[in-house]
């Protein structure tokens, strides 16, 4: 699915960091808040370093910690701004009161996630557990497989954010470490491409802060009696219909983004010589490319095998993805971060609920791997592979499995 | 709604008998003073004769010629020269002795205020005299627009309520309001279900979060060049020196030009009176209870603005409606500095229900923690330093004041001797830096002849001593 890129961009070799700061750049926020946080912090420099080359236009506020980052953009969103910022685990773990409301409020912003484990035990190196624990906020979350693909989200989780239908904030994640720090040839695509793609920015238009245009917003609601709950229902499923109008709004942006610069990437998810596999892993993140070779690898020793990458993981594609798996005999799923309360990944969990609706049950097994910024090898993936197959051949699942836990 | 003016205000107990407004009246007007101080009724006390420019003017009513007038205008009794026939009959009407006669010419000698800008207001050393503006402000007050719906459910006799009707009075509608958690938005200022309380922009920030959000906005605003926007907070304590302090020290560290108020209930009121950072050592609150083993907060309050001018603030000031003049003027100051850096004002704000004041003793209350020192007023910039805008001088004592309040009513004397300690700690620290910033006050010119009172020379601490007995 992954065209090579054409050639009407510049060409530069960078790091994920460096490829999220360079999509940022090219989507013209207006205001960019930052506060430093492994394996963020190159990211930020990189935009504080747009800003003072004059590469970049936009406002650079320096603050005092994560809370502020999103608190100062829900401000200027409010102002009419399009913001950006990014951070990770702890950062994000800070930032929690403000995220909580940005899509109460509907704000549409885009923050990149550099995904990382959180503490305790202390821990400072890759792994989802952060954007994880926050996937039922209301925020959109899209996971990025490579740099180029950090870079072409980051405007195409605008077009998202700002679609009328939408208007949520997005989270364009990236793995901490592998792709952060991570070194691989990006096309940047030319700004007038960019510019032409989001046209005119949408923030604004619901809920403002301007004294010409008074209204208070966020007004005390709910309670009992009068209309208090069912205001606030109707502003629950505003937010519910929004995230399903997303799925739509996704594709139409992923398309759109294709046309202009010849890279098609899958939107909701990537299905990888699926067609007639009789086994399949789920895999979402960086991870996907070494259990694409060991897919290879078991194609080329004559097993029915494919893949399905999961990138939009909120809201869920739970339709597509029953689609992609329902004709499988055996499904293994790879997570980066734990469920504890389930004793599994939590991809796992939501793929299981989506295969719920199919007619038959397929087996399922959890793997878990890549915790503690842990590579996930091919050699894992030949596990999971292996796992998988038996589960298929009648192997009672027993779960999860620790990929990494003998590394 | 009336008409309120001007007016020169004596309060007797902190004459000292000095003549020093006699000798300056005299001077300005080159003639006999139109002030006099005399022995009051209790021995060592002092009255003040002078022209209270009465609303129904006995002094113009016994007048045969016309030749006094009360004027529309600023509410001065004048008196023209050319009417007037030298009967003197004025001087016998007025009963408060406020027309004297001027035996160098054996005519009378009307205050005129001075055309605003008393002579003696500006030489009395103890605060005994004092030109109270806050009429005319009223008036200019009462014709601008309430921007806030009328309704709003604050407790009887809610001090929050008036400065947010005042302080929005004065700002306008070219602005946008941040009301973090607490009671300004508890009363409706957001509004509920979809309904505002407030006719310009306001919004809900968290609890943490004010002074953040209001610097995104501001920023955005400066941005696209609409410079004139006030962006402002109307936050709590609690939101504001607990969990919001964050928010506002790095504000105030960038030098956001966000205008934070700060209304002060000494703790968290609109939940259930717990304690916050502020709350006064002693003070009872629903957290810090009174009982067997523990009486009241056991710490003492931040000083948050004082902590604030530590950051540099364009402007920092203290302010309370016990002084609503002080307060309107520290307002234009706040807005004005806002424009160019962060500017905080910090107002007190008794809370007749957290606190257990009645609620017509309020403003009473605010008076007396400024006449206590318990609060003392004062402003402060970045480039003039910090000066005192009421003498912290000739102070009553502090149990003047937390008698006024219930939930100080367990105190022991033990726990009244710190807060007097703290608050006289506090006191000279300030006047230290207000020493240290701007020049030293005009000396007090020793008081001459026989109503010298007893111990008028001594130093300033002896007479705050002489105050508390």
């Amino acid at each position: 699915m992954n065209q090579l890129p054409t050639t009407t961009g510049k060409v530069i070799v960078c790091d994920g960091n460096e490829a999220a700061a360079w999509g940022a750049c090219l989507s013209r926020p207006d205001m960019v808040a930052v506060y430093p946080i492994t394996p963020q912090s190159s990211l930020v420099e990189y935009l504080a370093e747009f800003i003072a080359d004059g590469r970049m236009d936009a406002d650079l506020m320096d603050v005092e910690g994560e809370h502020t980052v999103l608190s100062v953009l829900h401000g200027a969103v409010l102002a009419g701004a399009r913001t950006y910022s990014a951070t990770s685990a702890q950062g994000l773990a800070f930032m929690f009161e403000p995220y909580f409301r940005t899509p109460g409020l509907r704000l549409p912003m885009v923050v990149s996630l550099v995904t990382r484990d959180a503490v305790s035990p202390t821990c400072v190196w890759g792994g989802q557990q952060d954007a994880m624990t926050v996937k039922e906020v209301g925020w959109i979350h899209m996971y990025c497989e490579t740099q180029q693909e950090i870079l072409d989200t980051i405007p195409i989780a605008y077009k998202v954010a700002e679609h009328p239908d939408v208007m949520l904030p997005v989270n364009v994640n990236h793995d901490g470490n592998y792709l952060s720090y991570g070194v691989a040839r990006v096309e940047l695509p030319p700004q007038s491409v960019v510019d032409a793609f989001l046209g005119e920015k949408q923030v604004n238009w619901h809920a403002c802060l301007d004294p010409e245009r008074p209204m208070a917003v966020d007004p005390l609601t709910g309670g009992a009696g009068g209309i208090g709950p069912s205001m606030f229902v109707k502003y629950r499923k505003g937010i519910c219909a929004g995230m399903q109008d997303a799925l739509r709004v996704i594709e139409e942006a992923h398309e759109d983004w294709g046309k202009r610069t010849g890279r098609y990437w899958s939107p909701l998810i990537e299905e990888y010589r699926m067609e007639d596999a009789e086994v399949a892993l789920v895999t979402i993140g960086s991870m996907t490319g070494a259990a694409k070779d060991a897919v290879d690898t078991a194609r080329e020793a004559g097993r029915k095998i494919g893949l399905v990458k999961i990138k939009t993981f909120r809201p869920f594609p739970a339709a597509r993805i029953a689609q992609a798996l329902s004709k499988v005999k055996a499904i293994g799923v790879v997570d980066r971060s734990v469920n504890f309360g389930w004793n599994c990944g939590p991809v796992f969990q939501e793929v299981l609920a989506a295969m719920y609706a199919q007619p038959v049950r397929i087996p399922m097994m959890s793997f878990i791997g890549g915790l503690a910024g842990a590579d996930i090898t091919v050699e894992h993936f030949a596990t999971v592979v292996e796992r998988t197959f038996r589960l298929a051949g009648g192997e009672t699942a027993a779960g999860p499995v620790w990929l990494n836990e003998n590394d | 709604m009336g008409v309120a003016f001007d007016s020169i205000s004596f309060k007797a107990s902190l004459c000292d008998g000095c003549g020093d407004c006699m000798t300056a009246c005299s001077e300005a007007k080159s003639g006999a003073s139109r002030i006099s101080i005399v022995p009051g009724a209790k021995a060592g006390g002092y009255e003040a004769a002078l022209c209270r420019q009465c609303g129904d003017p006995k002094c113009a009513q016994v007048c045969p010629s016309g030749a006094l007038d009360k004027d529309g205008g600023n509410g001065v009794i004048g008196w023209d020269a050319a009417k007037c026939v030298d009967c003197l009959l004025c001087t016998a009407g007025c009963v408060y002795g406020g027309i004297a006669v001027d035996p160098n010419v054996s005519r009378v000698a009307k205050c005129d205020q001075c055309d605003g800008d008393p002579a003696c207001v500006k030489v009395c050393p103890t605060g005994a005299l004092e030109f109270r503006k806050a009429g005319s402000i009223f008036n200019e007050y009462g014709a601008k627009e309430d921007l806030f719906v009328p309704g709003l459910s604050g407790c009887q006799g809610c001090n929050s309520e008036l400065i947010m009707r005042h302080a929005m009075r004065k700002i306008g509608r070219n602005s946008v309001l941040a009301t973090p958690p607490g009671c300004i938005p508890g009363m409706g200022s957001v509004g509920y279900n979809g309904k505002t309380g407030t006719k310009v922009p306001v919004f809900h920030p968290l609890l943490t979060n004010t002074a953040s959000m209001l610097s995104g906005i501001r920023r955005y605003y400066d941005r696209i060049g609409r410079k004139d926007i006030v962006v402002m907070a109307l936050a709590g304590d609690g939101g504001t020196a607990d969990c919001g302090f964050h928010a506002v020290s790095g504000a105030a560290e960038r030098g956001e030009k966000v205008l934070y108020v700060c209304v002060d209930n000494e703790g968290y009121m609109n939940t259930g009176m717990q304690r916050s950072g502020t709350t006064p050592y002693g003070s009872w609150t629903s957290t810090t209870p009174v009982g067997e083993h523990m009486k009241g907060k056991t710490q003492d309050a931040k000083n948050l603005p004082l902590i604030m001018t530590a950051h540099k603030c364009r402007y920092v000031a203290t302010a309370s409606t016990g002084y609503m003049e002080d307060l309107y003027e520290k307002l234009d100051r706040a807005i004005e500095a806002s424009f160019e850096g962060f500017s905080y004002l910090h107002i007190y704000s008794p809370c007749p229900t957290g606190w257990r004041i009645p609620s017509n003793k309020v403003i009473d209350a605010c008076r007396m923690s400024v006449d206590s020192n318990f609060n003392p007023l004062w402003e402060y910039t970045n480039t003039t330093g910090l000066r005192f805008t009421h003498s912290p001088d000739n102070a009553y004592p502090i149990t003047e004041y937390v008698k006024m309040i219930g939930k100080y009513r367990h105190l022991s004397p033990d726990q009244l001797a710190h807060i007097q300690a703290k608050v006289d700690e506090q006191v000279a620290l300030l006047k230290l830096m207000a020493a240290e910033s701007s020049p030293p006050p005009a000396a007090h010119r020793a008081p001459a002849g026989a109503s010298t009172p007893a111990g008028a020379e001594s130093s300033q601490p002896a007479r705050r001593e002489i105050a508390r007995n």
